[in-house]
């Protein structure tokens, strides 16, 4: 077992972070990628952090874990009701209650969705959570006032502020984009005060600690930060901002190398993104377009002089879509979700699976034939049916055809004409690769890895805390990653049954348990365990 | 309360305390400037300045407390396409009476 961290960078992306290794803006993650592994972590679908970071957590495809969005809802004949995914809604276990009930301390900060907190033998300090409900999604408690103590009045700003995110999102000017990134150093300053406090005074087997400014600065500040298109920003407003960047990068790697400091020699480091980063130079609008189809009809709505208008206000501005139910057959929920939802309860669909399937492939085949003004090529590269784009247990909650858009943006589900327009300017959006960086004990040295996918994370993290990995993840343990003579000493054990068992506690050395593990006994040399790990399908060995 | 002539004072009372105890959790570090503490006539917004994010984590609060999953709170909180205005700490009850079984 070696101590075991898991730093995420929400959003990072080698295209941003090999530049500033390279300028020696962020030397500690210049020397981990020396001395560890490096590789593409690739994202869900969609690619939003939600969803990607519960993967992570699971080991599970959305599909099987039910989280699809940030925002999750409820359809009713005449109405659809939107509310936020919350912890309650992860169908699977997360490696952090796995870990606890054997017996393991966990240390979880940040993380989204581990709100309401789950039951863990150490500390939560939930993501995605207003400062207004921190305090009650603390574990234990006492930390919440510690954290108050510690930190003064700046503690709201450890939490999420949902109108900032929303007003970035939409667009900000220079001076707002300077308070942005001075706003993410001072939050990032105390979600790092946090872990250094537990990893201080009370060491946990498993930290996970979760900076998600870099997602946010790179929404707001994409031009100065990608080399693509830095080199044509040089107005004394951009020097500034991107001055303002590299030092919220040199802090973040600052606070990597304090956190590797007190991890120890002996621990593991896993520094990794839920997905990448990069460029969106137009927009598509794609309930104009189911609108301008026939599947889509707007909600009528009062005058903004109107009385009336007060009450709907809240929900104009907000980023789910409004329309008529009635009339409406088919419509993206979200802009995050990057998927079409069709009303099947609607006298059109009524019901009938021929109907259904009908209409998908109509408004698929409509979707691949829009094409952009300004480059004339397809805006929509691939449209996936559910059942191909969210496999498994949870499926029917998500959307009904997922759009994956040619420029790898979001869809916007504005009411504005044009259907496809170009951006004022350019601006970052999420891609599918984010990042996996890994050193530590039995972890190769210097070299790049394969490709591995956010599911592969938690059978990563079990193994690293020397547990076993329950055989029902969907992830798989990433060999590649670790010396050969590390597996050999240490193979990953994979449980045949479900991990959720009442008495699944660590260090047990009842007999009778290794009936249900993959890897059982002693292994005769580092040849014999290689050959076994292949035939369960963990290694490719040449012939 | 008058709607809940059918129901024992007891599961009002009860239900009405379970309602004040998450309000005044969930309230309790927002400076607030209302006095006089939470009661049936209390409005959440006009009087506990609730915003939406804080609706969507009351109905968490709610769900939690009384361990349930499937409360249909969208017939509460939406009004013909439209979110209401504000929302009485009785109303809650009653909506909890009606919907708890």
């Amino acid at each position: 077992m070696a101590r075991t961290v898991l730093i995420g960078l929400d959003g990072a992306t080698f295209s941003v972070l090999d530049p500033l290794i390279d300028a020696g803006v962020m030397p500690f993650l210049a020397e981990l990628t020396r001395s560890g592994v490096r590789g593409n972590l690739m994202s869900t679908r969609p690619d939003v952090s939600p969803t990607a970071w519960t993967s992570m957590a699971t080991g599970l495809h959305p599909g099987n874990h039910g989280i699809f969005d940030f925002i999750r809802s409820h359809e009713r004949s005449s109405d659809v009701y939107y509310t936020l995914y919350n912890s309650r809604d992860i169908h699977g276990e997360t490696i952090w209650t796995i870990a606890s009930r054997r017996g393991f301390r966990v240390a979880v900060l940040n993380y989204m969705l581990t709100f309401p907190p789950p039951d863990v033998n150490g500390y939560v300090v939930p993501g995605l959570v207003s400062w207004r409900h921190l305090r009650r999604g603390v574990r234990p408690a006492s930390f919440f006032d510690l954290l108050q103590s510690r930190l003064g009045s700046s503690w709201k700003e450890m939490a999420w502020d949902f109108d900032l995110e929303k007003n970035v999102l939409r667009g900000i000017d220079d001076d707002e984009r300077e308070r942005w990134v001075a706003f993410h150093r001072r939050r990032e300053r105390c979600w790092f005060e946090a872990a250094r406090h537990v990893m201080s005074a009370d060491p946990c087997d498993l930290t996970a600690i979760i900076f998600d400014g870099v997602d946010k600065i790179q929404h707001a500040c994409w031009p100065l930060l990608d080399p693509d298109f830095a080199s044509d920003r040089s107005s004394p407003a951009d020097r500034r901002v991107r001055d303002l960047c590299l030092e919220y990068f040199r802090d973040v790697d600052g606070y990597l190398a304090e956190i590797a400091r007190l991890a120890g020699p002996d621990a593991r480091l896993f520094v990794v993104s839920d997905h990448g980063f990069g460029p969106t130079l137009e927009v598509f609008r794609v309930n104009v377009w189911l609108h301008e189809q026939g599947y889509l009809e707007w909600a009528a709505l009062p005058s903004k002089t109107d009385a009336a208008w007060e009450s709907i206000a809240r929900r104009v501005d907000s980023n789910f879509a409004l329309v008529d139910w009635q009339k409406t057959v088919a419509y993206a929920q979200t802009p995050s979700s990057n998927g079409i939802v069709l009303r099947t309860l609607t006298e059109s669909i009524g019901g009938s699976r021929a109907a259904y399937e009908s209409l998908r492939e109509e408004i698929t085949a409509g979707l691949l034939e829009v094409m952009s003004p300004s480059t004339g090529q397809p805006v929509v590269s691939r449209v996936i049916p559910r059942e191909e784009a969210f496999p498994g247990v949870r499926m029917d909650a998500a959307p009904d055809l997922y759009l994956e858009l040619a420029d790898h943006g979001f869809v916007s589900i504005k009411n504005m004409e044009p259907v496809v327009a170009e951006r004022p300017d350019v601006t970052g959006t999420h891609r599918p690769n984010g990042i996996m960086i890994a050193a530590g004990p039995g972890i190769g040295s210097g070299r790049r890895i394969e490709d591995l996918s956010v599911v592969d994370v938690a059978p990563l993290l079990l193994h690293s805390l020397g547990t076993e990995i329950p055989a029902d993840m969907d992830g798989r343990f990433p060999d590649t990653m670790f010396e050969a003579s590390s597996l050999a000493d240490s193979p990953p054990l994979v449980r045949l049954d479900r991990a959720s068992t009442a008495d699944d506690v660590a260090g047990t050395d009842d007999s009778s348990a290794t009936d249900d593990w993959d890897l059982q006994g002693e292994p005769d040399d580092e040849a014999g365990v290689l050959q076994r790990l292949a035939a369960l399908g963990y290694l490719e060995l040449d012939d | 309360m008058s709607s809940l002539s059918s129901m024992t004072d007891d599961v009002c009372n009860s239900i009405l305390g379970a309602l004040t105890e998450i309000l005044t959790d969930i309230t309790a570090d927002w400076d607030l400037d209302f006095t006089g503490g939470i009661g049936p006539s209390t409005r959440l917004i006009a009087d506990l300045m609730f915003e939406s994010i804080d609706v969507v984590e009351l109905v968490v609060a709610v769900e939690e407390r009384f361990d349930r999953r499937d409360l249909p709170f969208e017939e509460l909180l939406m009004d013909d396409g439209r979110y209401v205005d504000d929302l009485t700490v009785s109303q809650i009850v009653n909506f909890l009476i009606e919907n708890l079984e």
